[in-house]
């Protein structure tokens, strides 16, 4: 442990406290302004509002589709999520506990998509579901993200896979589990806390990006959130408080979420990324 | 082990992810030889993209946006670990409320960066922003400028945003590096009389160094990934004056945005795509193989 004299401990809360600061006032003046009105936003931008205008709200939930737009993230994230869990940890239990030919080929060949940007291949992407009639349809994003997603949720769960010790599957096997029965009943538990990491880190990709829902969806009724907000800020420019609104909505699911389980998502997010 | 159990196991993830990963990626090579609208025949070009690129009328756009791409990399990294060693570092030692402290600089980074651009976009705008409000409130009225349409504080503004944005996963990585050197190092050092300075630069710093290289793997490759915030704040053209421009957005507008961009097609997106991936390919495969040779030492 690091320790500080008593000057050096007043410098780093003062340091601490200021960077806090500037992270914690632009949320709170978004939240702020977005009871405001016009006129109230441009003569008082710092204080607190002085009536609280909850139309703002409810405006801007109907002209942004904000309703729309998380139904579609939930199910495009929620999909997604049990896909990679899934094909992630079936593909993991394989290479980690049996010996087949190519095992090790394999296992590389997927690890070189953690090397690959899945962004750069969104043309043929594009081309590819058109083919398949899957463009503006949220079928389209749950494969691209599956698929995008599964080299890092492989590897990790491969890493924590060849920590169950093999000699536990071999018992299993000898009292006559099948290959199937020792997935489910016994490597699925023994892994939770690499597929609740694994889970985590796919929700919170798929919800975030933009990229794609930009390039393969055109339709209201299938935007996702971020590219519902983003319509909406083309739609509304310069009905700021509205704006403000929309952003406020946009966002306070997650922050709440991550507020009550911030040290769940922190250790998932954190140790997904350099492990 | 029949064959059969492989297959039914090993199957499924391995065709998704060479149907949307590794072809799409194979196709986009093959299709920048190529002149393609979109629809309607493609006409094979040989290197005639490429030659457009590097030497032609559109390379004074790529690499104007290739510089911003590099200067983005060297400020957050700099930024970003700079200050998230620092930051790290006081959080190691006893300070009160560093638990809560650390869901405060996490939170950003559960935002969607195209959203935390839109807000960044409302804060710096010149006429009712709440940074300029701010400046004329403290007295510094004459910093106040129109940040993202002044071509000189542009591109600079939209990094300090992303770094506001990912700094606090910078500082926790960091931390939890910090947090793993054994205790009884960093103890020896005080009963020997070192000062913190000391004790940051001799001891902490060489052993958290390997974190630092594969951040700064991720920083590169990150860089060159940059399109929603960019997006959010200064638009597809990237103005003013493709101030702002980075690979993502000329990728962008070449591959779908037709508005307002003398090159629109495909082939050339797609040739741009694959200039893109010759910078970032040999680091990502140093990560690959750094993350692989710490997984077999595990």
């Amino acid at each position: 442990m690091v320790r500080f004299t008593r000057t050096g401990t007043i410098l780093a809360y003062i340091f601490l406290t200021i960077y806090a600061l500037i992270i914690i006032v632009p949320f709170t003046m978004m939240v702020m302004n977005s009871f405001k009105s016009m006129r109230e936003l441009f003569l008082k931008p710092f204080s607190l509002p002085s009536t609280f205008k909850f139309d703002n709200f409810s405006k801007a939930w109907n002209f942004a589709n904000i309703g729309v737009g998380y139904r579609n993230s939930l199910i495009v994230a929620g999909i997604t999520v049990i896909i990679v869990v899934f094909l992630a940890s079936m593909f993991a239990y394989m290479v980690s506990k049996y010996d087949f030919s190519f095992r090790r080929g394999v296992f590389l060949y997927t690890m070189l998509g953690l090397a690959l940007p899945a962004r750069l291949a969104v043309i043929p992407i594009f081309i590819l579901l058109r083919n398949m009639n899957l463009t503006n349809s949220l079928t389209g994003l749950v494969l691209v993200y599956s698929s995008m997603n599964l080299p890092f949720s492989i590897f990790i769960l491969k890493n924590f896979m060849d920590a169950v010790p093999n000699e536990l599957c071999e018992a299993a096997r000898i009292d006559g589990a099948s290959v199937g029965y020792i997935y489910y009943k016994l490597i699925l538990p023994l892994t939770k806390p690499a597929l609740s990491i694994v889970a985590i880190v796919t929700f919170v990709n798929v919800w975030n990006d933009f990229f794609f829902p930009l390039i393969l969806i055109n339709d209201r009724s299938k935007a996702t959130i971020t590219l519902a907000v983003s319509m909406f800020f083309g739609e509304y420019s310069i009905q700021w408080s509205l704006l403000f609104a929309g952003l406020t909505l946009s966002i306070a699911p997650t922050v709440i979420l991550f507020l009550v389980f911030s040290r769940f998502f922190i250790a998932g997010m954190t140790q997904g990324a350099i492990k | 082990m029949k064959t059969r159990h492989v297959l039914i196991f090993v199957l499924p993830a391995l065709v998704l992810y060479s149907l949307f990963v590794v072809y799409p990626l194979f196709d986009s090579l093959m299709l920048s030889f190529y002149s393609w609208k979109g629809v309607g025949p493609k006409i094979f070009v040989g290197l005639k993209n490429f030659k457009e690129m590097l030497f032609g009328s559109f390379s004074k756009e790529v690499f104007n946006a290739f510089f911003h791409n590099i200067y983005f990399f060297i400020v957050t990294a700099t930024l970003e670990l700079g200050l998230g060693f620092l930051i790290a570092f006081l959080l190691a030692s006893k300070l009160r409320g560093a638990k809560l402290f650390r869901t405060v600089v996490y939170m950003p980074n559960m935002i969607p960066l195209v959203i935390v651009g839109f807000m960044w976009n409302l804060f710096l705008n010149p006429q009712i922003g709440l940074v300029n409000n701010f400046l004329k409130l403290i007295g510094l009225k004459s910093l106040a400028r129109p940040w993202l349409g002044d071509p000189s504080t542009a591109l600079l503004s939209i990094i300090m945003v992303n770094v506001w944005r990912h700094l606090g996963f910078y500082v926790l990585v960091i931390l939890a590096a910090i947090l793993n050197i054994p205790p009884d190092l960093i103890e020896a050092a005080y009963i020997d009389g070192a000062s913190n300075r000391k004790i940051a630069s001799k001891i902490v710093f060489p052993l958290v160094l390997p974190t630092f290289r594969t951040l700064l793997i991720l920083l590169f490759i990150g860089s060159f990934n940059v399109f929603d915030m960019v997006y959010a704040m200064t638009g597809v053209q990237a103005g003013p004056f493709r101030k702002t421009d980075v690979l993502g957005t000329v990728f962008y507008r070449t591959a779908f945005g037709g508005l307002g961009s003398a090159f629109t097609d495909m082939g050339l997106g797609a040739a741009v795509t694959v200039f893109i991936f010759t910078i970032v390919m040999p680091l990502s495969i140093l990560y690959v193989f750094l993350v692989e040779r710490r997984e077999r030492a595990w």
